[in-house]
């Protein structure tokens, strides 16, 4: 069907339609929507993650958080890996831990000169995938992604497991406020192709209802928190 | 294969589908977990989430002031979706929509398509189209998967394959893998898992639906919990969203307010894992992203819709929360409703596509409780609906009995009128009221035994209420 002919059909009943519209309550307004957070966001989000199945541990230095991969690197035990150039993982020092770590790194310098059968190949075989977020969410215990060269979607996607390296002032309250951010970007007509935001490790429901993780994106989710504040508080009991 | 006949069938024969819906044992299995899940995660996310109240009133204001400028607003989303590179497309109907995407298909030399799950192409036949046309289509969510195997239709909005056990699905994945696969959900997921991602990586399109289109963004918002949305937009060279005119909201600000209720609606999650804004083909540096990006635009009897008191109806999200609570649809599952969408909604929806005397049993496959408008993330007056469908079908012409029609008539008359009222009732207590001690109708005389077939109709009392009151009552 032709696209004035489509338009014009819409326009027309759209006009019908407005005796038909429902009933508002003029009262309600987008700020009633915010969740109330009490405790402390860095609190607030690794709960959150750790109730959709994600594991997350908060470390009070770049250091304790490369012991922590150590750790999570021990249980894999991973040959290569698919990563993310972000600040947060230069702050960690990705590449030369990687280099002591013994494990291949692949990420858009490596992948950018390859040809696309070769991109794809080296993508679909690395072992875990490693990245930081544009923003993490203390509500929904989410990670925000802006993807974009450098931050590449698969990283989160392929391989069977997942590690996100997140630093404290990363984190958001509320789902509002990411969205906020995300409209700042698009003022400044810097929106990337595909945004995606992650809550959990991907699941499905689909055989008797019973919940099976890993079915076509990472089966398991570490999530590092750095909180360089948080040697200076007690810990949380 | 236990599953009875009925699924198979694309136009349906409601009576005779529910009762066999209702015999089948393996159906009634799966249906009985429904309400310990799914419709109590439901509730559960509406009593725990106070902020849910004031979050659904201003998804529906959002989505009545959409449609009010529904034009408006796909002439932005066109403009947007432009401006990033992408293409848009307008399709009447469906057969204009699987041409559409036949045709562009075809002048790429595509051979398979990945899809991710869409309700949206189900109601269009798509798979049939692109079979037809020699393309093979692969759904790529687990249960469509396991749907597709099985040569059936989805049964369930967000749980396709809910009416399946797991012999079945055994049975389904091991005939695909060609030898028998270990007997456990783990096992049959890895299985899918690996045989999917040979798909992803061989497809040369990748097909969706949309849960949303922003059209300030040109965003094609795709929402899944397993990943394969995220894969379905990113491995391929080219990315075909087809979605209902309904989809579009106006602004990305408004994304969220739907985000926080569509997923506790649905599953009792805060987010569904992987919520995707798929804004556009690749930009040149990148190393991932489809080359192409199109969006078919559908109408497909919507502005039909649009114009008419029923309206209200597109507002609908498709989260499957009226199904969860429906006691029909506990009771007989999706296939017996013979429609693309199943349960309350689908008891509008299916009449409104397909015509309400094609479908005539439908907007009675309801008891009018109302749990549907209560769990619905945007509030819909579903029962309202399924009223008034009701009595569109009474007026048309040979509908009723005479008997029925002349009963239905004396009613109305006695409503409007206390004194045929009163008469009626006083008539009815000194004959009827005497005779049946019982207290209860098992048989009406001649064309009304419709009414008594399935259930006992209550005998008039053997005194009128108000006769009693003014005796007893007034003390
Ligand atoms: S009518 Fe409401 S509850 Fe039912 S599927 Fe649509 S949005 Fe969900």
């Amino acid at each position: 069907m032709n696209r004035e002919a489509f338009l014009a059909r819409v326009r027309e009943a759209a006009t019908s339609g407005l005796r038909y519209r429902v009933h508002a309550d003029p009262t309600v307004t987008r700020a009633m929507g915010y969740s109330t957070i009490e405790e402390d966001l860095v609190a607030r989000f690794t709960a959150e993650v750790a109730k959709v199945g994600g594991r997350p541990v908060v470390v009070p230095s770049m250091e304790a958080a490369r012991r922590e991969a150590a750790q999570i690197f021990r249980i894999y035990e991973p040959r290569s890996a698919l990563c993310w150039r972000h600040p947060v993982l230069d702050r960690f020092g990705l590449t030369d831990w990687l280099r002591t770590e013994r494990v291949t790194q692949i990420d858009s310098a490596l992948l950018a000169p390859q040809a696309r059968a070769e991109q794809r190949r080296d993508m679909l075989a690395a072992d875990i995938g490693i990245t930081s977020c544009t923003f993490a969410l203390a509500e929904t215990g989410s990670l925000v992604m802006a993807h974009e060269f450098g931050n590449e979607r698969v990283a989160s996607l392929v391989p069977p497991v997942y590690l996100a390296i997140v630093s404290r002032e990363q984190i958001l309250a509320d789902l509002f406020d990411a969205f906020d951010r995300l409209g700042e970007r698009l003022a400044k007509r810097d929106w990337p192709s595909n945004v995606t935001l992650i809550t959990g490790p991907s699941k499905t429901g689909d055989i008797e209802s019973k919940l099976v993780v890993g079915v076509h994106g990472p089966g398991k989710w570490h999530v590092l928190v750095v909180d360089e504040t948080a040697g200076e508080k007690p810990a949380p009991a | 294969m236990s599953t009875t006949d009925f699924t198979r069938q694309t136009h349906h024969e409601f009576l005779t589908a529910s009762s066999q819906a209702l015999v089948d044992a393996n159906l009634q299995l799966s249906l009985a977990n429904v309400g310990d899940t799914l419709a109590k995660r439901n509730r559960e996310a509406w009593e725990t989430f106070p902020q849910s109240a004031p979050l659904r009133e201003l998804a529906r204001q959002i989505k009545d002031a959409t449609l009010a400028d529904l034009a408006g607003h796909l002439e932005t989303l066109e403009a947007s979706v432009r401006e990033r590179g992408g293409e848009v497309h307008y399709a009447g109907d469906g057969d204009d929509a699987c041409r559409i995407v036949t045709d562009i298909l075809r002048s790429r030399g595509a051979k398979r398509v990945v899809k991710s799950k869409s309700m949206t192409t189900e109601e269009i036949h798509l798979n049939d189209a692109l079979e037809a046309a020699g393309i093979e289509p692969i759904e790529t969510d687990l249960g469509e998967y396991i749907v597709q195997l099985s040569k059936q239709r989805p049964s369930h909005l967000v749980a396709p394959a809910l009416h399946l056990r797991m012999p079945e699905i055994h049975q389904l994945l091991s005939t695909d893998a060609g030898e028998t696969l270990p007997n456990t959900p783990e096992d049959l997921c890895a299985y899918a898992r690996t045989r999917l991602r040979d798909a992803f990586a061989t497809a040369d399109a990748g097909i969706t639906g949309a849960n949303f289109a922003v059209a300030e963004t040109g965003t094609i918002v795709l929402i899944s919990n397993e990943g394969n949305a995220r894969l379905t937009v990113t491995m391929p060279k080219l990315h075909i969203a087809i979605l209902g005119i309904e989809k579009v909201i106006p602004k990305l600000a408004d994304l969220p307010i739907f985000l926080k209720v569509l997923a506790r609606a649905a599953t009792g999650q805060k987010l569904s894992i992987y919520t995707t804004l798929a804004n556009g083909p690749r930009k040149p540096d990148e190393l991932e992203g489809p080359d192409e990006f199109h969006v078919v635009l559908l109408d497909n009897g919507r502005t039909r819709i649009l114009e008419g008191p029923l309206r209200e109806s597109l507002f609908c999200i498709r989260c499957g929360a009226c199904l969860n609570v429906c006691p029909i649809y506990r009771n007989i599952g999706g296939h017996a409703y013979g429609g693309t969408y199943s349960g309350p909604i689908g008891a509008v929806l299916t009449p409104l596509y397909d015509g309400l005397t094609n479908n005539r049993h439908l907007p009675h496959a309801s008891s009018l409780c109302g749990a549907c408008q209560a769990a619905c993330p945007v509030k819909i007056a579903i029962p309202e609906m399924l009223i008034q469908l009701r009595d569109q079908l009474h007026k048309e012409p040979g509908e009723m009995h005479w008997a029925e029609a002349q009963a239905y008539g004396l009613w109305a008359r006695s409503m409007r009128s206390p004194r045929l009222y009163r008469f009626l009732t006083w008539l009815a207590t000194r004959t009827v009221g005497r005779v049946l001690p019982s207290g209860w109708l098992k048989k009406l005389p001649g064309p009304l035994h419709g009414w008594t077939k399935n259930r006992d109709f209550p005998a008039p009392a053997r005194e009128r209420f108000r006769d009693w009151w003014s005796r007893e009552g007034m003390e």
